[in-house]
């Protein structure tokens, strides 16, 4: 048979098996390129994770000592008054820094829905602080939020001279301080998610809302908000998580204090770990962190479930 | 021109892949050191600078790698060498740290260098002890610094009216009420948290030296919880109240151009202030130094100093290197060249500060450890981890830090809270 193609045919055909073996080959590559990563990247964080587990019960100081002591450095992190700063200040930064990053982000998404001119340029500003490492962040404001030298000067030589914004030097507010310098960060963002969400919502809907006489408030809160609503869960998610792990900026503005009043859990893992070289306590406060975050995954994991399985059955 | 044949570039690329290896082979035998420590920049970078090529001078390869920052990344980098079976010839370390480090690698016994160089007699005691953690010498130090310093600005003085630096509590606590009355901030400090320890250690230090030794140096519950410690919390409120309001995590040497301008009055802060000052662009006339005030004897000795301590090398040409860098920092002339970069006061009390390049503050501080030697008064800085280690440090300036920033709690909750941290972390 071969012998009857015509050389162009011949070629062709050789042409096709070199193509299967290409895609075949591709399929592998694509595989590889999937899996091998993904295998390195969870074995590295569920090994490291295991390890961290382990060295938490260890009576590890300096260096790695694999002697078991249970649940001591538990009990011996959890009684330090760090420890108890650190949980409450991360409630106080949690809930104010979501909720106000939110609300924020919303309203600026909201506003800027209404296609005003040089939405472009606004957005770019809104954005702009996500450009910007928590640590520029932390700098810039511990030096605007300083009352010898920042805002409270800058009013007081306005001629305002009772003026008073020292909260960063105050133990009992800097933490509101953390909030204020979060939320001017987080709420570009914010908005960025709530404004393609917006953009996304069929403009159908509007229009019946409209026909049907709704003014705009109600327009957004009986049809675009509930439409959008997903968006608000993944906002939620991403800014909570990111509360819980804050590390930079808390340490670039306040550094912990005034005292050790803005303390934060993962401070607290950071001088455990490598301030004061107690590898197992470092690694108890560390578990301690991680279960904490479980404890708010853990009802957006099921949440996703249990909305997928109500999906299957609709 | 010449044809590039296969054979002459194997050739070529054979000769030059041999090339570095018959360089070392030929190094092997010159004395090399690996050192690590926090000293990056700034006068420290330059002495230490100046120590590496007073090293190569004398015929050594000096390989050093900064870690800047705090005294614990360093011990990060330290940590990891070690784990990975790697360490450095030499580390910086010091205080307790020596001890608790020498377990956990095997380190070099230099006690022979030691003893041919009669180096031994010429330490503080106190500093000896800390570099023979098992009986022998481990480690060297480089340098001292007085920790009880107090700096007073010309400028400050004048606008206030004071004539001489206060030489008791009593006295410092009027002095800043009077530079609090022309409108100045009395007290330059910074918002760090060791910076509160070390007004805490200084306050004590100043109260009784003895206390202060049981108190923090062998953490005797009866001396935490006496007379002297309360006292010590009380002037640490009395400081408090006469600090810079306005320092946030700053460190304290952002006041020092206020501090030289007569804005701001005093500074308590170790001997290195001077070299801070230097920077910041004062001259000698700007300020004056000495001792910070003392309740009852001669001054005491509030140390702190820098060591380097030897880990077992691999190699000859390590082993070669730590000996003459042994010889090399245990020299009074470089001891002398290195204190007069940094404006510390060298390790050796057997240095003469009357040469050119030191300065009134810095031989004020030497006559000091001298005298302090001789009448038993010298004691450890709690706030630069030379009485404890690292942990108990840490726990005991937590409630320190906290004391000085908030300002609802009495003292004797403040000494009921440092007696339980201390408990805690034990």
């Amino acid at each position: 048979m071969r012998t009857g193609l015509t050389p162009l045919a011949a070629k062709q055909d050789e042409g096709r098996e070199q193509g299967v073996w290409r895609r075949r080959f591709g399929s592998i590559l694509t595989e590889l390129a999937i899996w091998l990563p993904l295998s390195i990247a969870a074995g590295h964080v569920v090994l490291f994770t295991a390890w961290t587990t382990w060295v938490s019960f260890t009576a590890s100081s300096l260096m790695p000592d694999y002697t078991w002591v249970g649940l001591r450095n538990y009990w011996a992190v959890t009684r330090t008054a760090n420890f108890q700063i650190a949980y409450v200040n991360l409630l106080i930064f949690g809930f104010g820094f979501v909720l106000l990053t939110m609300a924020l982000g919303l309203l600026l998404a909201i506003l800027l829905d209404q296609r005003v001119r040089g939405e472009n340029v606004l957005r770019t500003i809104f954005l702009y602080p996500l450009a910007v490492s928590f640590v520029v962040t932390g700098t810039v404001w511990s030096w605007l939020l300083n009352p010898g030298l920042g805002l409270q000067r800058v009013v007081q030589n306005l001629g305002w001279q009772d003026f008073r914004f020292d909260w960063l030097v105050q133990s009992d507010k800097a933490i509101y301080t953390l909030i204020f310098a979060g939320v001017w960060q987080g709420a570009g963002f914010a908005m960025a998610l709530f404004l393609a969400g917006l953009r996304s919502v069929d403009a159908d809907l509007v229009k019946a809302a409209q026909i049907d006489g709704a003014g705009p408030w109600r327009t957004y809160r009986r049809v675009l908000l509930p439409t959008i609503w997903p968006i608000f869960i993944t906002v939620f998610v991403i800014l909570l998580r990111s509360a819980i792990t804050s590390f930079d900026l808390v340490r670039a503005l306040t550094g912990g204090g005034p005292g050790i009043s803005t303390m934060l859990p993962t401070l607290v893992v950071y001088d455990f770990m490598f301030q004061r070289s107690e590898l197992g306590r470092g690694s108890a406060a560390a578990v301690l962190m991680l279960l904490s975050l479980v404890v708010v995954m853990a009802p957006y994991g099921l949440y996703v479930r249990w909305q997928r399985q109500r999906q299957a059955r609709a | 021109m010449p044809i590039t044949t296969r054979r002459r570039l194997l050739v070529g690329s054979a000769a030059a892949l041999a090339l570095p290896a018959f360089a070392r082979a030929q190094s092997e035998a010159k004395p090399r050191i690996t050192a690590i420590s926090q000293w990056s920049a700034g006068s420290d970078g330059a002495a230490i600078s100046a120590l590496g090529k007073l090293f190569e001078e004398r015929g050594g390869v000096w390989q050093h790698n900064p870690v800047p920052g705090f005294t614990t990344e360093m011990m990060n980098k330290l940590r990891a060498q070690i784990m990975a079976g790697d360490p450095p010839a030499i580390s910086q370390l010091k205080g307790p740290e020596i001890a608790a480090w020498s377990k956990i690698a095997p380190t070099v016994d230099i006690s022979p260098w030691v003893k041919t160089a009669g180096f031994a007699d010429r330490v503080p005691a106190e500093l000896a002890k800390s570099c023979q953690p098992g009986g022998h010498w481990i480690a060297l130090p480089l340098q001292v610094y007085r920790i009880n310093t107090l700096f007073m600005s010309t400028k400050g003085m004048q606008r206030a009216g004071v004539t001489k630096a206060p030489t008791s509590w009593a006295e410092f606590n009027d002095t800043a009420e009077k530079m609090k009355a022309a409108g100045m901030i009395p007290l330059a400090n910074g918002g760090i948290r060791y910076d509160d320890g070390m007004k805490f250690e200084i306050a004590l230090a100043g109260i009784s030296p003895e206390v202060y030794r049981r108190a923090i140096m062998q953490l005797d519950t009866d001396a935490l919880k006496g007379k002297e410690v309360l006292a010590a919390f009380e002037q640490l409120r009395k400081f408090a109240s006469v600090m810079n309001p306005n320092i946030a995590a700053q460190p304290w040497a952002v006041n020092l151009p206020a501090f030289v301008k007569g804005d701001m009055g005093m500074v308590l802060m170790g001997g290195w202030a001077q070299g801070n000052l230097f920077k910041a662009g004062a001259t000698l006339a700007d300020f004056s130094s000495g001792p910070a005030p003392q309740e009852s004897g001669p001054p005491c000795f509030d140390l702190n100093a820098d060591c380097f301590i030897f880990w077992k090398p691999k190699g000859a040409d390590l082993e070669a290197g730590q000996k003459l860098f042994a010889e090399t920092v245990m020299q009074p002339s470089t001891q002398e060249m290195y204190s007069k970069i940094t404006g510390s006061i060298p390790a050796r009390t057997d240095v003469n500060l009357a040469a050119e390049g030191f300065t009134d503050g810095q031989r004020n501080s030497a006559q000091n450890l001298r005298d302090a030697i001789a009448k038993d008064r010298v004691v450890l800085s709690l706030g630069h981890n030379m009485a404890q280690p690292n942990g108990m440090t840490a726990a005991m300036i937590d409630v320190l830090t906290e004391y000085v920033h908030n300002s609802a709690i009495p003292a004797v909750e403040g000494q009921k809270r440092l007696v339980a941290a201390v408990a805690g972390a034990q």
